[in-house]
């Protein structure tokens, strides 16, 4: 099986079948991507497939084929990208298990609006669940980030 | 100042790229077996025995059943306070769920059906699963202060209400787990790397099960953790425990990692509590008199209860000044899983009674809910239920202040009334209320409890003129890495980037006592303060003149000087003891204080509750970090919340749950979660590094009362429930509310 | 975890996946046709415990075929691929007239969940609590069904014969659904009471579309989840209000309705109590909403 992610084109030894999820953290070794309910719920598992965020753990690989797959290790090049950094600087990462997954909720929201408020934020990341943080600090960071992705001041 | 600066976090880099290892990140080591534990189905019962289904092909699945351990030489036992509870059921199951035999196998889907192949037979007994049937009592205490019972005779004003609260499961995101291995040899070594909260109980529990004598024999470390709550802080044990007896048996690595659904379902939860207040005031509001009868539910073995009902029993007077106090406690046995440690510790449950109660007595005095909390606040220099002296550190005030001034609290008020009046008159069923509630949570250990805990902290000298911290107390998210580090920067003069943490590895870093009760930064920061100081004075005292810091450490580690090293044991502050048999002394070295107010909006149809705001002011001696402080508050709070309006464990009539899933058992999302105000109030408790005292519990203490308290003000005008506490019960889920506004008759 | 399935399948087109669907029902081979998975993989994630392996399963995936993810309008008609997803009923503009169904996507899960999830899955599924459902039953959604056998028509209303139960037959696939675009002045409301706000089940939800003549109201088409064996329209309710005037209504008249319609029990997320008083709720607000204040 074929799978595009982050950028690279990867020869895969899975099931079609399997979930998309398994196939990243096992035979691709993108631990990045967690799981932490497995069944569509919390979000940590979240994905872009061709620009879309997707649970990853509902998704099977066979249906990933063709399809232009991004995951957290695919956001910094080189670099933190201003999503990262912000979630670092700003408080939006505490156990940082849900962050994966939140912060590529946040990329899919801001490639779409390039300045989005509280409410249009929070309704982006309202199917990443985040048990520590209590979110303010994650919508913040969220805010920031559009700022420096818009060339503002970080 | 490295203290006091929003310092970015350490483990921040690896956690937004998703290079951090989390215990199921970890790569599967070779021979490795996936684990799983066969659970009673049955809450409580007469096991008979365990069946292998002889159909089933068992040659590569390991099983182990307590009959293994005896025959390994296994203690059954999960070491903790009592010992009560067994690694595996032998005789009798005491709660559904409870393990009684474990199996792995390489194959992860045959280890699943192993699970379903291994039959138990038990014969079921009766059994109690609630707190109201419970007899058999795990532990109880008293508190008596001067002459309630005269003082309540002789009091102008009475009021009694009885109060309730439910379980609450932690739901980190990440589900609890380890991986463990047996290395046979001259001295055996156990290793468990796992998702955990104190690496020293996991320690202990395998020292103790295994007959290990000396401590390199167990080795525990801990893996990144995706948060714990409490949930992670004796769990953790067993499920060591059960993967290092499979490694033993099996010979091969095991890896056990829960699903969500046995997580929700095995693993501990907030006590569910009912507590009794009888206050006593005068008619112009001072209070008197405070009568406290509580209740915990324990569930099916001790593990922590009697430290939980401690907290609780402590906390039950709430922040206000009595003179006299009575607090009769006790947690009696269910045949439900054991409940254990969740943020808060007893706390919440006995302040969501007192609060609610003082809300109970404005309404009955006709005072505003703010007023009389001010007017009884306790303040320096008064005498807490212990009789403890409040002479450093008391922020009540400055709380309640900051954040009735963060809400505009009278203005907000009136602009709630205009615009309810507006939605009333356009025929809509939206209103809003704001509620408050002022509470407090002691810092550390109970009583003599850091006496007996001796926890201790090393620093080293590294070259180049670095430290390094070694310290037992984890990061499960609340940052203790990078705020160590900065103590350990300021206390040492060094940059921040010269100080490093070593990962809690009972092989690298002493004990220091358990990552719980709001103790790591005030506790084991002292300390880390004190060796790193230690240590870099030495430094500097031997250095030539004009020789650096970097090479006078690095001349000094090659001549092996002794002093490059600091090892520092906590040594509680002089105070008044404790005394364990009368509950009169000293409790904690100090308290924290908040004060909440929550803006809700409640439907007068639907009974749902949204916040919408919360202004919160916490006293937090000194915030190290704000950003990382200020997380901990929100996030706190924002639990409190889920635990007052969203989440419940829906109890089958057979003792198991039916709603072990995220689907069903609700905690808030980003547009449930209301926006946050949050302030950082600093008065400074002396003997914490910086002034800094807890704050990882406090915040679940007072979000739970605040918004009940708000609920029923949006209400008040609509539905005339009459005086009293209306809303005395957890949870407030939009059913219940509906029931209590029905059985009040005031909607068809 | 392991694998839901043995084989996997996409076809290229809508005939492929019939016939595909087709030669699996003959030969009696245990399949699934998967779409966005969201209640699939679910389902098989929730699978008892059993110390046998499940049985091989091939799966067809439908969630790229062309033909299922496409809507085309047609005069007063929208025709809606089965494969269209919450998502795309979201954000496309030529949808947007269609807002009862929008405002429900836009209550669907969260924006993870509406991005895979489909119409025909929310209809095949069959879930008491269907929100996609209830807002195209406000729209007078007809199904169609479509197999090597040919295609049929049948009207959303008449598609759910009891819990879980349906006119399907295995070998069908859900091609579209046909709903009606509402007058551009009807009033068209979406109100789901769910667990919280987001990532919540319907513990009630209501659709509904309104048109009016003047004070009059000419058609009354509603959709509601949870508060009966299948998501189901209120023929009661739709009956006592077409015809009368949408100011003054009788609120005690509309309530005996609601009740007519609704059989809503207890289970883990609410109870049968709470559902009634909240069903009745929500019809009067829709009724304040007709005439309002
Ligand atoms: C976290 C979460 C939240 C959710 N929230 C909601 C919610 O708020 N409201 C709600 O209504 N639902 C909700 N759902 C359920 C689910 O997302 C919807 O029912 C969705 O519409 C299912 O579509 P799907 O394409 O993912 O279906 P799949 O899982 O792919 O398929 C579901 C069923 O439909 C069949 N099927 C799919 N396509 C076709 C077709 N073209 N022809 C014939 N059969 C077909 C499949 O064989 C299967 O039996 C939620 C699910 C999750 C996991
Ligand atoms: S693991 Fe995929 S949503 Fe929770
Ligand atoms: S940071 Fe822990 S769950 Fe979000």
């Amino acid at each position: 099986m074929k799978l595009q992610v982050n950028g690279v084109m990867h020869e895969v030894e899975a099931s079609p079948t399997a979930r998309l999820l398994d196939v990243l953290r096992g035979p691709l070794g993108l631990t990045g991507t967690k799981e932490g309910c497995g069944e569509g719920e919390c979000g940590s598992c979240t994905i872009l497939l061709d620009g879309l965020p997707v649970n990853a753990c509902l998704v099977l690989a066979g249906q990933a084929e063709g399809a232009e797959i991004l995951t957290v290790e695919g956001l910094a090049a080189g670099q933190l990208a201003p999503l990262q950094q912000c979630f670092v600087d700003d408080g939006g990462a505490q156990c940082g298990i849900c962050t994966p997954g939140m912060l590529i909720a946040a990329e899919a929201l801001l490639r779409r609006n390039k300045a989005p408020d509280d409410a249009e934020i929070r309704e982006a990341i309202a199917g990443n669940i985040c048990r520590c943080t209590g979110y303010q600090r994650i919508v913040d960071a969220i805010k920031h980030a559009a700022v420096v992705r818009a060339g503002g001041a970080s | 100042m490295i203290i006091g600066r929003s310092v970015p976090r350490i483990d921040g880099h690896a956690k937004v790229t998703g290079k951090a290892v989390y215990v199921d990140d970890l790569p599967p080591r070779p021979g490795e077996l996936w684990g799983v534990t066969v659970r009673s189905p049955v809450a409580h019962g007469t096991l008979r025995g365990i069946e292998l289904d002889p159909a089933f092909d068992w040659s590569d699945v390991t099983v182990v059943t307590a009959e293994d351990l005896v025959a390994m030489g296994v203690e059954n036992l999960v070491a903790l306070i009592e010992e009560d509870q067994p690694i595996l059921a032998t005789g009798v199951v005491r709660h559904v769920y409870e393990p009684v035999a474990l199996v792995a196998c390489a194959d992860r889907d045959k280890a699943e059906r192993a699970r379903a192949a291994v039959k138990l037979l038990i014969d079921p007994l009766p059994a109690v699963l609630s707190l109201d049937e419970g007899t058999v009592v795990q532990k109880k205490y008293r508190i008596d202060r001067a002459d309630v019972d005269a003082a309540l005779a002789a009091s102008e004003v009475v009021i009694e209400g009885t109060y309730r609260v439910h379980h609450q499961e932690q739901l980190y995101i990440e589900p609890q787990g380890v991986v463990a291995s047996w290395h046979e040899g001259e001295t055996p070594v156990v290793h468990v790397a796992g998702s955990l909260q104190c690496p020293y109980y996991v320690h202990k529990a395998l020292k103790k099960a295994f007959h290990l004598v000396d401590d390199a024999a167990a080795r525990v470390e801990q893996t990144v953790t995706g948060g714990g709550f409490g949930g992670k802080e004796e769990y953790p044990s067993m499920i060591g425990l059960h993967a290092a007896l499979l490694a033993r048996k099996s010979g091969r690595p095991v890896r056990l990692i829960y699903g969500r659904k046995e997580d929700i379902e095995a693993t501990t939860k907030r006590h569910p509590a009912v507590c009794k207040v009888t206050l006593g005031c005068k008619r112009d509001g001072t209070f008197e008199a405070i009568k406290v009868d509580v209740v915990m539910d324990g569930g099916a073995y001790v593990t922590l209860t009697p430290v939980v009902l401690s907290r609780g029993t402590l906390h039950a007077c709430g922040a206000y000044r009595f003179a006299h106090h009575r607090v009769e406690s006790r947690a009696v046995a269910t045949n439900t899983p054991p409940n254990g440690a969740f943020r808060g510790f007893g706390a919440p449950q006995t302040i969501w009674a007192v609060e609610r109660h003082v809300d109970a007595v404005a309404r009955a005095l006709g005072r505003s809910p703010i007023d009389l909390r001010r007017q009884n606040l306790l303040q320096k220099g008064d005498l807490t239920s212990t009789g403890q002296v409040l002479d450093v550190s008391v922020g009540g005030q400055e709380c309640l202040d900051a954040a009735t001034k963060a809400a505009d609290f009278d203005r907000r008020a009136r602009d709630l009334e205009a615009w309810n009046a507006a939605e009333a008159a356009a025929g809509r069923r939206k209103r809003r209320g704001l509620g408050i509630s002022t509470f407090m949570h002691g810092a550390g250990f109970t009583g003599s409890g850091e006496h007996r805990l001796k926890g201790k902290v090393q620093v080293d000298l590294e070259r180049g003129g670095r430290l390094r911290v070694r310290s037992a107390s984890t990061d499960i998210g609340q940052g203790t890495e990078t705020i160590f580090q900065q103590i350990a920067a300021e206390a040492a003069d060094l940059a921040f980037e010269d100080v490093s943490f070593e990962n809690p590895d009972t092989s690298k870093v002493p004990d220091s006592g358990p990552t719980v009760a709001s103790r790591t930064v005030m506790v084991v920061g002292s300390i880390v303060q004190k060796a790193a100081a230690a240590v870099a004075s030495h430094v500097r005292a031997k250095a030539a003149p004009g020789e650096s810091f970097a090479t006078a450490g690095d001349r000094l580690l090659a001549a092996g000087d002794a002093e490059t090293k600091c090892l520092v044991q906590y040594v509680p502050p002089q105070s008044r003891a404790f005394d364990d048999a009368t509950y009169q002394g000293d409790a904690y070295p100090c308290y924290s204080w908040a004060c909440d107010v929550a803006e809700v909006e409640v439907d007068l149809d639907t009974f749902e509750t949204r916040v919408l705001r919360l202004f919160t002011a916490h006293d937090v001696g000194k915030a190290i970090n704000p950003v990382l402080c200020a997380g901990q508050v929100e996030g706190g709070t924002l639990q409190a919340i889920g635990w007052a309006i969203h989440e419940a464990i829906v109890w089958r009539k057979d003792g198991s749950i039916a709603n072990a899933r995220m689907t069903n058992y609700i905690v808030p999302t980003s547009v449930d979660a209301p926006e946050f105000h949050t302030t950082l109030v600093e008065v400074p408790y002396p003997n914490g590094p910086g002034g800094a005292k807890g704050v990882g519990e406090l915040p679940m203490d007072g979000g739970a009362p605040a918004v009940a308290n708000a609920i029923e003000h949006a209400l008040s005008a609509d539905l005339r429930w009459g005086a009293g506490v209306l809303l005395p019960d957890l949870p407030l889920l939009p059913e219940n509310v509906f029931e209590r506004a029905r059985r009040a008759e005031v909607v068809s | 975890m392991s694998a839901l399935g043995e084989s996997f399948f996409r076809p290229r087109d809508l005939g492929e996946a019939c016939a595909r669907v087709a030669d699996l029902v003959t030969r009696g081979v245990p399949h699934h046709v998967i779409a966005g998975g969201t209640d699939l993989v679910v389902e098989s994630h929730l699978r008892p415990p059993s110390t046998v392996a499940p049985p091989a399963t091939t799966l067809v995936d439908v969630s790229r075929v062309p033909e299922l993810v496409e809507f085309a309008v047609r005069g007063d008609t929208i025709r809606l691929g089965g494969g269209v997803t919450f998502l795309t009923v979201r954000r496309a503009p030529a949808l947007a007239p269609l807002r009862v169904l929008v405002e429900a996507g836009k209550d669907v899960g969260a924006i993870q969940i509406q991005a895979r999830g489909t119409l025909a899955g929310n209809v095949v599924t069959a879930s008491p609590a269907g929100d996609g459902v209830a807002a195209l039953m406000a729209l007078e959604a007809v199904v169609g069904l479509r197999s090597v056998r040919g295609e049929r028509a049948v009207p959303l209303r008449d598609y759910y014969q009891g819990y879980k139960k349906t006119v399907r037959a295995a070998d069908e696939l859900v091609a579209w659904l046909d709903v009606r675009v509402p007058a551009a002045d009807a009033f068209q409301s979406w109100r789901k009471v769910g667990t919280r706000l987001a990532q919540a089940i319907s513990k009630v939800a209501l659709a509904a579309v309104v048109e009016r003549d003047g004070e009059t109201i000419r058609r009354a088409r509603f959709g509601m989840a949870s508060v009966a064996p299948t998501t189901s329209p209120l023929a009661h309710v739709e009956r006592f209000l077409e015809g009368r005037a949408a100011r003054g209504l009788d609120l005690a008249g509309l309530d005996a309705a609601v009740d007519a319609d609704v059989s809503p029990i207890d289970d883990v997320r609410s109870t049968a109590e709470y559902r009634r008083h909240v069903a009745r709720a929500l019809v009067r607000e829709v009724a304040r909403g007709l005439a309002p204040k």
